[in-house]
């Protein structure tokens, strides 16, 4: 698809940011979406190619205004649910509930 | 992974992604599709066992052994599988050699591919929107931002890496390592060299490990 | 088919890792100095010939041997096995006269993503 994620030769998308010695992860949250992601994809439902596509449908500007995990997550959220491994219905149910009992 | 932890950890409520990623291993392990061993045995693994000094092996190897080079830049999978590395976004890798005439750079446009075996997970400026735009439109001006200066008689070639063939430069071996052991050459290869944004230096003298 | 990553068996998973590569016997349409177009599609779906090389011409510098086409398996349309190549593009061909002279662009793209040049 002619997506954001196509970015070759575009300009505007500002400098190189680097950051020296930088961790591999940079949240805890990070460390469980990247393993979520391997192994979810070990359990057969899609292959990687079908996982690039489905980080690539994030709307354009949700994609540009997040971050690389962030990226991941969206896209396990969305072949979860489309293999029907997942209800949206209950991860907002269970979003929900951690949202309630969250330390404030 | 408790709630007590992570609070103390950031002084702050939970953000919205860290209650979705909580949300869906906490279902996900509940409906016994993933193992929560299995998710802190994926996580060790690339913070702690795989990285870029398996790339810098590599490249040490190929510097002083001949053979070695020869066989890597004929077979990459295989001779890199000779050291022991190879597997998830690995198995099909080619080596590119740096010399005089030719500077190789390696990108993905479309997300984020990297040899994984070799180098560990890519670095967040790698799979950034605007190393992902500029290294193929303006690679020079990518290279002299990030402290490298490529002479006009240089060729540079920018790999894009669009399928599941992965790359890996062999950078050159600088002047003042003369005499060097593999292993202090091990020290002095930097991941950026293996990407192919950086050279490799020779500490100073005095520097040598 | 669904199956369980287990702990115990991460290590050998990762190190067997996911091969794209396939032995199928297919025919390579095009070969090593052979001039390229790179097709003008614009799917919907997923592809791995990204806009900048579309319509652009290239030669091919090494044919990989026969992969898993991205675009076809992201689509549920299977393997279709084919030829993968490393097919080099002028900077200029793809940028215009105020790219560098001597600098070249190599992506790797698959028989149906190419046209003889």
């Amino acid at each position: 698809m002619n997506g954001i994620h196509d970015m070759g030769g575009m300009h505007g998308l500002g400098p190189i940011e680097r950051e020296e010695n930088e961790p591999v992860f940079h949240h805890a949250w990070e460390r469980r979406a990247f393993a979520l992601n391997m192994a979810a994809g070990f359990l057969g439902e899609w292959n990687i190619d079908m996982s690039r596509y489905a980080r690539e449908q994030m709307p354009a500007a949700e994609y540009l205004a997040t971050s690389y995990y962030e990226h991941w997550l969206w896209g396990l959220e969305r072949l979860l649910v489309e293999k029907g491994l997942l209800t949206r219905a209950e991860l907002e149910a269970r979003v929900a509930e951690l949202r309630r009992r969250a330390p404030k | 992974m408790s709630d007590e932890h992570d609070h103390a950890e950031e002084g702050s409520p939970l953000t919205e992604t860290e209650l979705r990623v909580r949300a869906l291993e906490s279902l996900l392990v509940e409906k016994g599709l993933v193992d929560p061993a299995a998710l802190d045995a994926l996580i060790d693994t690339y913070e702690t066992k795989v990285g870029p000094r398996n790339g810098a092996h590599v490249v040490a190897r190929a510097w002083v052994d001949p053979a070695y080079r020869a066989r890597l830049l004929e077979d990459g999978s295989k001779a890199i599988a000779e050291l022991g590395y190879m597997g998830r976004q690995g198995e099909d890798m080619m080596v590119l050699e740096n010399t005089p005439k030719v500077h190789n750079m390696v990108v993905c446009t479309l997300c984020s591919c990297y040899p994984w075996p070799v180098l560990g997970l890519p670095p967040v400026w790698y799979k950034s929107a605007p190393y992902r735009s500029r290294a193929v439109l303006d690679p020079r001006g990518v290279l002299r931002e990030l402290g490298v200066e490529v002479p006009e008689d240089v060729e540079v070639r920018v790999w894009d890496s669009t399928s599941e063939v992965r790359y890996l430069v062999l950078p050159e071996r600088p002047a003042g390592t003369e005499g060097w052991s593999e292993a202090e050459l091990v020290g002095i290869v930097t991941r950026d060299s293996m990407i192919g944004v950086a050279k490799v230096q020779a500490p100073a003298r005095g520097g040598r490990r | 088919m669904r199956r369980v990553l287990w702990a115990a068996d991460v290590g050998t998973v990762l190190l067997k890792g996911g091969p794209a590569r396939l032995p199928d016997d297919v025919p390579p349409r095009f070969k090593p100095g052979d001039l390229v177009v790179a097709r003008n599609i614009n799917p919907t779906g997923h592809t791995r010939l990204p806009r900048y090389a579309r319509g652009r011409r290239g030669v091919v510098d090494r044919d990989h041997g026969v992969f898993v086409f991205a675009d076809a398996s992201a689509m549920g349309r299977g393997k279709k096995p084919q030829h993968l190549y490393s097919v080099r593009f002028g900077a200029r061909e793809l940028w215009g006269p105020q790219a560098a002279a001597r600098d070249v662009v190599y992506i790797d793209l698959w028989d149906d993503h190419l046209d003889p040049g």
